[in-house]
Order: structure tokens, then C-alpha cells, then sequence
């Protein structure tokens, strides 16, 4: 399905986009966070997909649901604040019509953050995300990618939606991570 | 001329493109007046018709029609944004604008006040945006977009209000699921 290049890259972004691609998922939405720059730029760069920006999370998901039901394989790209915006989506729809959409959900108000406000969010959104019946797996650093492998192949047979957790320690190390913007 | 009759009329002008149903009232009209596999009934996930049908004309190359509601748009407001930046030939958005929430009572919407859900349309990079106010006027207009390029939103004024008797919908989300899936697949 994907012509990309075996994984040869050191960066986490590419790394996971590559994982991401290798398994046909085909069709993208996103809303930026600064941690999901790169990743946007790969997918804005990236002609063998569909794609487009929204203008808010929960619109993103009704466009994955119909994609997914025109036969493709989608995925969100999003900050886990937004998974707030999306909890009746997820229920009413997602899970309802057994949608499998793929969420790469950076996860702000992990260890290195250093805006208080992103806190509560970032503490409350695996919870969030399981009282909505969504597994989710958190990918702590680019070593753990295989648990994106697992985790999608898990989401396409059992047609249930997966979110995988990005913390700063994926990006890059915690302790040296200065925002540049929020 | 309600909800009811403008449905009817729109839904006498479609042919074999996808149609993507709103939630509640709705879609048990179309259901009524015409079902079949094409219709995508949304049982849940109030202001997302437009985003659905949206992501059902990215995905392929068949007409999509979403049919929606003035006060399911008012709730997604920013899904005319994204399909004006998208911009998909194979689109047209169609909002039954009774100046009410039908589904729950028929309380006053944004648009028996102020809201021209036309203009933000327009505004929003959409260039075929076509209201119309007379029940004769709907199937001809229908007829005539579903024939050029889109994106095309359809405003059609009507007044508040259902027939009786209209019924659920007795099949599940599964089965509307599966057989729109089928239909909806290529070749
Ligand atoms: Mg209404």
C-alpha cells in the first residue's frame, strides 16, 4: 500500500508516520498542536492520501466515519484536548455503526509540560477515553512503535477504534523540551 | 410546504447518489418516503450529517447528497469552513431550514432570528449556494446541481412542523451500516 521507505529515520514524526502508512490507513484529518507539527507537515507532504485540516474534532470524526464507510481506512491527528470535543461522536457514532478510527493523539499535560492549564486534560483523558469505550495505548518512545503495529492491526479486525498516546518523552527528551508555541 | 414535503421532493429528484440522513425526525421521513441502501440514517452525533457525507465524497467518486438540518448545521458551523477549503465536486449539502429544532419540539433555531446559514456558506468559499422558498421550485433545482460540478449548498426554507404517524426507523445501525457500506463500494 505505501511506496514510503522502509523505517530508516531516527525522528519520531516520520517513524510513526511510516508505521501509520504501512498499514493502509489512507485517509487523515487533523487539528494542530505543537507536538504534531511535523507529523502535519509529512501528511500535508504526502500525495498518495487523502486529507484535510479541520476545524474542530469532533467535525474531523464525522468526515472519518464517512470514509470509512466509502471503503478507506482513517486516522485523526489531533492534541489529546481534543478528545474532550469528540466524546459523543465516539459513542453515538464511532462505536455505535463500529467505525475503526485510528487517533494519533499527542498527549499535552505529560511529564515536560510546562503550561498548568494542559494539566487536568492530560490527566483525565485515559480515562476519558476508556469511560468512552476506546482502547488506549500510550507509545511513551519511539521504541514502544510496536504497539502501534499491534494496535492497528487489533483495530481493523475487530472494526473498534484505538487511540495511541504520544507523551513529550516521545518527541523528545522531557527534560530539555522548551514550547515554542502553545 | 414542511419538512416533510420539501424531503419529499428532493428525494423524488435523486437518482442513485449516496445520501446521508440527519438524525431523528429526518431520517424517518426519508425512511418513509423513500428508503433504500444508498441512505446513510445517522442515529446519533447531532450536527454531523454535513461532516459524513463530506467524508463519503473525499473518499470516492460518486455523487454525495447530505441532507441536514438549520439547527444541526448551527451546531457544526465550522463543517461549511472545511467544505470550503475542501471544495469536492461530488458534494451537495442540502439544509431543510424550518427555523426550529424539529426533533426535539420544534423550539426556535438560530435562523428564525438572524443566522443566514446561506451566507456563511458563501462566506465560508462555497460558490453555488442556492436557496429556495416554493416547494415547485425544489425538485427542478435538485435536478439541475446534481448535474454540475459542487460543492453545492441548498438552503430550502420551509416552515415548522411533521405529519403524524411517520414511525421509527425498524431497521438497526448495523444493518444501514453494512448495506450503505455495500452500496457505497466502488465498481
Ligand atoms: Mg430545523
Amino acid at each position: 500500500m505505501s511506496t514510503l521507505p522502509a523505517v530508516t529515520s531516527n525522528n519520531p514524526a516520520e517513524q510513526l508516520y511510516e508505521r501509520v502508512r504501512s498499514h493502509g490507513i489512507d485517509f487523515f484529518v487533523s487539528v494542530p498542536c505543537s507536538l504534531l507539527g511535523e507529523v502535519i507537515e509529512i501528511l500535508e507532504g504526502d500525495t498518495e492520501v487523502t486529507y484535510t485540516p479541520v476545524t474542530r474534532e469532533e467535525e474531523g470524526i464525522g468526515v472519518l466515519a464517512g470514509a470509512y464507510l466509502a471503503g478507506r481506512r482513517p486516522a485523526i491527528v489531533m492534541q489529546n484536548s481534543g478528545y474532550g470535543n469528540i466524546v459523543n461522536a465516539v459513542c453515538s457514532l464511532v462505536n455505535y455503526y463500529s467505525i475503526p478510527i485510528v487517533m494519533l493523539v499527542s498527549h499535552r499535560g505529560s511529564a515536560g509540560e510546562r503550561i498548568e492549564a494542559q494539566v487536568p486534560m492530560g490527566d483525565a483523558v485515559q480515562g476519558v477515553m476508556e469511560a468512552s469505550g476506546v482502547k488506549c495505548v500510550p507509545i511513551a518512545h519511539p521504541s514502544d512503535l510496536d504497539g502501534v503495529d499491534e494496535g492497528i492491526e487489533w483495530a481493523l479486525a475487530e472494526e473498534k477504534s484505538i487511540a495511541f498516546l504520544f507523551p513529550f518523552s516521545f518527541w523528545q527528551d522531557a527534560e530539555t523540551y522548551v514550547p515554542e508555541h502553545r | 410546504m414542511r419538512r416533510y414535503e420539501a424531503t419529499r421532493e428532493i428525494m423524488n429528484a435523486i437518482g442513485d447518489e449516496l445520501v446521508v440522513c440527519n438524525i431523528g425526525h429526518p431520517s424517518q421521513e426519508i425512511f418513509k418516503l423513500r428508503d433504500r441502501p444508498e441512505n446513510f440514517y445517522m442515529f446519533g452525533s447531532m450536527g454531523l450529517s454535513s461532516s459524513i457525507g463530506l467524508g463519503v465524497a473525499m473518499a470516492q467518486d460518486r455523487m454525495v447528497v447530505a441532507l441536514d438540518g438549520d439547527g444541526s448545521v448551527a451546531m457544526n458551523m465550522g463543517t461549511l469552513a472545511t467544505i470550503g477549503l475542501v471544495r469536492p465536486k461530488n458534494y451537495m449539502l442540502v439544509i431543510i431550514d424550518n427555523q426550529s429544532y424539529g426533533s426535539t419540539g420544534f423550539q426556535r433555531s438560530f435562523t428564525a432570528d438572524n443566522l443566514r446559514l446561506e451566507e456563511v456558506a458563501r462566506g465560508s468559499g462555497v460558490e453555488s449556494v442556492v436557496a429556495v422558498h416554493r416547494e415547485t421550485e425544489i425538485a427542478p433545482t435538485v435536478t439541475r446541481l446534481l448535474k454540475e460540478d459542487g460543492p453545492h449548498v441548498l438552503v430550502v426554507k420551509c416552515e415548522p412542523g411533521m405529519p403524524d404517524g411517520i414511525g421509527v426507523i425498524p431497521i438497526d445501525g448495523m444493518e444501514v451500516r453494512n448495506r450503505f457500506m455495500a452500496a457505497a463500494k466502488p465498481g
